[in-house]
């Protein structure tokens, strides 16, 4: 990165006519990333959502189930009518880690997540989730958007669909992939289905070696200009994109074309900026556990996402895990079929360690009870053995979910599932009532924010979703 | 609990204890002041008699027999209310006495409605149903400004209006225009010099028709057709489960559009190829082929409940018939009769049970819960069977190569295991050596008697060298035999062995059957009773003649309304996928039904349509918004629906890459074929019809070829949709799970980074640069064909003294200007946005 150029550049670009193209009244009306007011006053401005890909395990984390160790060993399905995802039920397994009570609350939660246990009264728990598919991508497609088929616009892009940017230099709905990977289903899962593009998620690469988004920077060999002839091409170009659109009055894609073009220079300049960690002291690098092989990237992801909404960004998505393929060494996200103490032990650290960072940090800078941070995964894992092995099958009849800050009630607890963990059994709910509650909190009614596709009025909830109102405050 | 019992059938007992239950814990889902699910009101007696979808909930004095006191005991796992938990113990207590007692109810308000059924009468009054008119063409004032009768249509409503028609386009922009329209690439240089010089009244007609001939043409009005279909060359989005079948889909189309087949037979050969005559093996395999839109679409094949998942897959089906062809959202009364069109329950599960009639998936019988989509294999030409057969006998005799080598390979690495096993003994305790003497490799290769360490080291080597080649000759091998069957199949529908009516699924659920309803058509858009479908056919046939049938009031008009999105930028409809009561109305209708009436009367000619459309006086308008017009067309219809003047649009995705190729002069024309490169075994895994989870596909390896192949040819992808090439997922090319006839044209800074510094534009700018410099020594006339190839027009003067200076500046002083300062300007040419829109 050239940074004399860059400035060079971004001037060129919103230097006279562009600077009030870009802030003035005629180009935000029509700006579809213009704030907007939300429907009743909000507790948070901004979600964090972290997605852990693969099924997270409730039973050995959040769900704690005394009758399951008792059952240890004992046959699950004795009469053997059960068919699991991809196998049938062993024995009855007991969480793989001890659970303890932790904080005022006394909540139990195991020992796979020791700092994460230190924040419990800061979290509040959805134990009756329940997915309508067994499958990786439509379970996922299901949490991110309601529908279990691809082509729905995802949560982010309802946010900043509803509530606008509020970040002049960044993309309001940011997407920070796993560095081995995207997550199962792919870009799908941050699509902005029918509504305009612009709500899509933009992701950033999170790698640091590679720079923060795809084509900000030309690759060296076509670098065919540097510094100041750089500069007076890109010149040259604005010049003929003037002297196209002064030839047609009134044209609003010109218009916003142009502007384009001075995000896109903004951005040159504020994603290297918002992806520059070098700024951040030693005691916030620790914390994150930057300088951790395993830990440090995911710890990267959670002190990036604080950084972006520091910035404005609406909604930052993190995934703690990529594709569901085989295991190498371990497997690449949660989906522990063959080996749940391998599997869940190597995420459980990444995921305890970064994510109990980002609540501690966020909450130490006074941005906790503006920012939602939501913890889910598309499904859980059976109470029984997969078969006679170490692993568990997927089980979409309960998982565990939880949020924090931004108006949510720490300490707290909604639903629950049967005396194994087999089934939400309590108050069961499906992403809808997570769904409306995030919204409700970002001062949004989920009934009320709609958008017209084919003659029906589409909503994230589809026709579905309450408020838990017994976990917020 | 006495106390309770002896006032259970006294109404104050009802109005006190179960009616605030109800009330507080049903009505929210079950009553007509707010919802009614599963069809169930409880808000009055007859509401709970005649039930919802699984019949009565309550039997008076029989809870043991009541569905609703079922549900809330919470004993039955799929039936239990309220869904957000079991209601407190003495509230259930109450409820069971009140059923124990009779039920007494005294409300009769509350209006238990029965199915209210859909008004056919009432529904064919709306527009898209009623027949399509023929109109005569209004009179207008400026009687010489129409050019095609459908001219008139549109100055008449600017008349009405007091809206004058902006001025033509000039012939650059024409020529530009109608070019990128119906080919999706720009004019070279010699076409638009020719159009300059033809001063004949014909050179417009000269041009349509080049470019309607051209193969060109069918290769990008086949990707508008692609939209409509979920096209991919990936079944589902999991596991990179590859439909190798799905280009000859894709090749079909772009034939079809090229021979201009009749639009009717189009859709016949879309709904039932298969089932029609043919005169020869091509146009039999051309038939079956053409099944394949229904076959193509995003279909979840692991889904371990196959009854669940044949409804779906016939659900996708249905949205796509109902969306492509007749503008009408089908997929709402899968569930429900149509809240909004007059579409019932019958309607869908008629024409459903045609298409549950023709099965198109089927489980794999060695591969878990997977299923996969129904191939067929195709009639061969002898000519096409002698080839077939030549490939099969060249893969049998490189398959035995490749044996022979491996056997070789594997002698070669016993001799060398044998060699570094006799030095190993060579060297080791005497204990060792005999410990070894059993060893059979002794026999192979008696250990050579010269045994220095600078053999070892080779020879370990050797074994490296021969463990890899013998790897990958085993997978190549492997990969050889699992496609060594070369004959031609394609995703096709066919009949099932048992055609037949299906019946209603309550809900859409497979497992609750209702009653059976006949095969059949959309009620409301029918002129006659469908004719009977013979025994032992699906019905898809009768079907396809519904649709293709001049009197349907929908096809043509949908279509024609397509075609006019494509080259004006809006429909007559603006809603193109839906022409029901809460889409938009036509903002010509006159205009939509002369057009589908000369649709129709011209044979079902999509080419001779476009001709009409594109000779139109209303074509060749201007896009620009004039400054200062009188009287101002933008204050009386600034979105311009009565089309005063041409729209703007955006190149999308494929014109986009397409034109930047043609411009540097490095696409290629010849392409066709599978879009996936099975034929590396780098790209495929898992082949074996036995195991976990299917074959698959990942798209490590591109054909070098696709690079410069047009984009219709290159492969799509699910999950990462745009796959390899970025350019598609920055330019709003469709994502394939979604059915849309009309793509969003998005402006986001993603879009100017691609095109300032992806690779993609800046090696289109070095080859153009490289092709201006070796055709065109001149740096004056380089400038004016770089224009010309570029923009389609001729430089300005202003252009000309500014791209000088450009050249000048970016070049070191005293030197001449060199590819570098070349390519800089082409860069700059092919991301400005006179090039990114199509005027």
């Amino acid at each position: 990165m050239k940074p004399p150029s860059r400035r060079n550049l971004l001037h060129s670009f919103t230097g006279t006519a562009l600077a009030s193209l870009l802030h003035g009244e005629a180009l935000s009306a029509r700006n579809p990333l213009a704030p907007k007011p939300p429907h009743h006053p909000a507790k948070a401005r901004a979600v964090i959502q972290i997605f852990c890909p693969g099924g997270l395990s409730h039973v050995d984390s959040w769900d704690y189930k005394p009758e399951l160790t008792k059952r240890q060993g004992k046959p699950f399905d004795a009469e053997g009518k059960l068919q699991f995802f991809a196998s049938k039920p062993g024995n009855c397994q007991q969480g793989w880690w001890p659970f303890r009570q932790h904080g005022a609350c006394g909540r139990w939660i195991s020992d796979l997540f020791p700092r994460l246990a230190g924040l419990v009264d800061d979290m509040a728990f959805i134990h009756s989730m329940q997915s309508k598919s067994a499958l990786h991508g439509p379970a996922m497609f299901m949490a991110n958007s309601g529908f279990i088929l691809p082509g729905f616009p995802s949560m982010g892009s309802w946010v900043t669909y509803g509530l606008g940017s509020s970040s002049a230099d960044l993309p309001a709905f940011v997407v920070l992939p796993d560095p081995r990977g995207l997550p199962p289903g792919g870009v799908i899962n941050w699509g902005a289905g029918f509504l305009p593009a612009v709500h899509q998620g933009t992701t950033l690469n999170t790698d640091p070696a590679r720079p923060p988004i795809d084509d900000l920077f030309p690759q060296d060999e076509f670098a065919h200009l540097k510094g100041d002839a750089e500069r007076q091409s890109r010149e040259f170009l604005q010049t003929l994109n003037r002297t196209h659109a002064a030839s047609r009055q009134t044209n609003t894609e010109l218009e916003a074309r142009i502007a384009a073009y001075a995000l896109a220079a903004r951005l040159q300049l504020s994603a290297p900026e918002a992806t520059d960690l070098r700024g951040e002291s030693e005691g916030t690098r620790k914390l994150y556990r930057l300088e951790h092989p395993d830990i440090g990237p995911f710890g990267r992801q959670c002190l990036l996402a604080r950084r972006l909404v520091e910035r404005g960004v609406r909604f930052v998505q993190i995934y703690c895990g990529a594709e569901n393929t085989t295991a190498k060494k371990v497997r690449p996200n949660w989906d522990s079929h063959e080996d749940l103490v391998r599997d869940h032990g190597y995420w459980g650290q990444i995921l305890d360690s970064g994510a109990a960072a980002l609540l501690t940090d966020l909450k130490s800078r006074g941005l906790l009870d503006g920012t939602l941070v939501i913890c889910t995964t598309e499904f859980g894992r059976q109470p029984a053995a997969q078969g006679a092995g170490k692993g568990r099958d997927h089980n979409p009849g309960a998982f565990t979910a939880w949020m924090a800050g931004g108006g949510v009630k720490g300490g707290t607890a909604h639903g629950h599932t049967d005396d194994l963990g087999f089934k939400a059994a309590e108050k069961p709910l499906f992403c809808y009532d997570l769904h409306a509650t995030a919204l409700h909190l970002l001062g949004l009614d989920h009934e009320k924010l709609t958008f017209y596709n084919n003659g029906i009025n589409r909503r994230l909830t589809d026709v579905h979703g309450h408020v838990i109102k017994d976990i917020i405050s | 609990m006495l106390c309770l019992a002896s006032h259970a059938a006294d109404p104050v007992f009802f109005e006190s204890k179960v009616l605030p239950i109800l009330q507080q814990r049903c009505f929210e889902c079950h009553s007509h002041g707010t919802k009614i699910k599963g069809g169930l009101a409880l808000d009055s007696r007859s509401g709970w008699e005649q039930g919802g979808d699984n019949g009565s909930a309550i039997k008076p004095g029989q809870p043991e027999a009541s569905l609703l006191i079922k549900a809330v005991r919470y004993t039955d796992a799929d039936l239990e209310m309220p869904p957000k938990g079991r209601l407190p113990t003495s509230e259930i207590a109450i409820l069971e006495e009140w059923v124990q007692k009779g039920a007494h109810d005294p409300r009769t308000s509350g209006a238990s409605k029965p199915r209210k059924g859909i008004d056919l009468n009432a529904g064919r009054q709306f527009w898209a149903f009623q027949p399509v008119r023929d109109p005569a063409p209004p009179t207008v004032k400026n009687a010489d400004w129409p050019a095609d009768p459908l001219d008139h249509f549109i100055l008449a409503k600017l008349e009405e209006k007091s809206i004058l028609p902006v001025t033509d386009a000039d012939r650059h922009t024409w020529l530009r225009r109608v070019s990128l329209d119906l080919t999706g690439l720009p004019p070279t240089p010699a076409e638009i010099q020719a159009f300059a010089r033809d001063n004949s009244p014909q050179a417009y007609e000269t041009v349509a028709d080049r470019l309607l001939t051209s193969r060109s043409y069918g290769e990008r009005w086949a990707r508008h057709w692609l939209d409509l279909t979920g096209y991919a060359d990936m079944m589902g989005t999991s596991n990179g489960v590859y439909a190798e079948h799905a280009w000859r889909y894709r090749d079909y189309l772009i034939a079809a559009f090229n021979a201009d087949k009749p639009f009717d037979q189009f859709v016949r050969e879309q709904i039932a190829g298969d089932l029609l005559p043919a005169t020869s093996t091509e146009d039999r395999a051309e038939n079956i082929v053409a099944t394949g839109f229904l076959m193509v679409g995003d279909i979840e094949i692991v889904n371990p409940d196959k009854a669940k998942m044949e409804t779906d897959h016939i659900d996708t089906q249905m949205i796509k018939i109902g969306q492509a062809f007749m503008g009408m959202t089908l997929g709402c009364a899968r569930c429900h009769d149509h809240k909004f069109d007059p579409i019932g329950l019958e309607d869908y599960y008629g024409i459903a049970g045609m298409l549950r009639s023709s099965p198109s998936s089927h489980k794999m019988p060695d591969m878990g819960v997977w299923s996969t989509i129904n191939s067929t294999v195709l009639p061969e030409t002898p000519a096409q069977l002698a080839a077939r057969k030549t490939l099969e006998s060249e893969t049998e005799q490189r398959i035995a190569a490749m044996k022979t080598k491996q056997k070789k390979l594997t002698e070669e690495r016993a001799s060398v295991m044998a060699q570094l096993a006799a030095l190993g003994k060579a060297t080791a305790p005497v204990a060792q050596i005999a410990a070894a003497t059993d060893n059979a490799e002794r026999e192979v290769a008696p250990p050579t008697k010269t045994a220095p360490t600078a053999d070892k080291d080779a020879l370990t080597k050797r074994r490296d060298a021969l463990d890899a080649d013998l790897k990958k000759l085993a997978g190549d091998i492997n990969h050889a035999e699992f496609f060594k069957d070369k004959t031609p199949r394609a995703f096709a529908m066919s009949d099932g062995p048992q055609p037949s009516d299906m019946p209603v699924y309550v809900r859409g659920n497979p497992y609750a059957p209702s009653n059976v309803v006949p095969r059949g058509v959309l009620r409301v858009a029918s002129w006659d009773r469908l004719p009977a479908i013979p025994t032992g056919q699906s019905g898809r046939l009768q079907l396809a003649d519904w649709l293709a049938d001049k009197r349907n009031p929908l096809t043509a008009r949908v279509t024609v309304n397509r075609i006019w999105q494509k080259l004006f930028g809006t429909g007559l409809v603006p809603t193109v996928d839906y022409f029901g009561a809460r889409g938009d109305l036509p903002t010509n209708p006159d205009l939509l039904d002369h057009l589908a009436t000369r649709f129709m009367r011209d044979g079902w000619s999509q080419k001779a349509f476009l001709r009409t459309l594109v000779l139109s006086r209303t074509y060749r308008l201007s896009s620009a918004n004039p400054k200062s017009a009188f009287p101002d067309p933008q204050s009386k219809d600034p979105e311009n629906k009565l089309f005063w003047r041409m729209n703007r649009q955006r190149l999308d995705a494929e014109a986009l890459r397409d034109s930047m190729f043609a411009i540097s002069g490095e696409l290629i024309r010849d392409s066709g074929g599978p879009a996936l490169v099975m034929e590396n075994p780098e790209n495929c895994a898992s082949l074996s019809l036995k195991g976990v989870n299917p074959p698959n596909y990942a798209h490590k390896v591109p054909r070098p070829s696709q690079e410069f192949e047009r984009t219709i040819y290159l492969p799509v992808f699910r999950n990462n949709f745009a796959g390899p090439d970025r350019l598609r997922s920055v330019f709003d090319f469709i994502n394939p799970a979604m059915i849309a006839g009309d793509r969003p044209q998005t402006v986001v800074p993603t879009q100017s980074l691609f095109l300032l510094n992806n690779d993609l534009p800046r090696k289109r700018a070095s080859a153009l640069a490289a092709k201006l410099i070796a055709d065109e020594p001149d740096e004056l006339a380089r400038l004016e064909v770089l224009w010309l190839r570029a923009l389609s027009r001729p430089i300005t003067s202003t252009e000309r003294a500014e791209a000088a200076a450009l050249l000048k500046a970016v070049t070191p002083p005293g030197k001449p200007t060199g590819s570098a300062a070349w390519t800089e300007l082409c860069h700059s040419l092919l991301a400005s946005n006179e090039f990114v829109f199509r005027l």
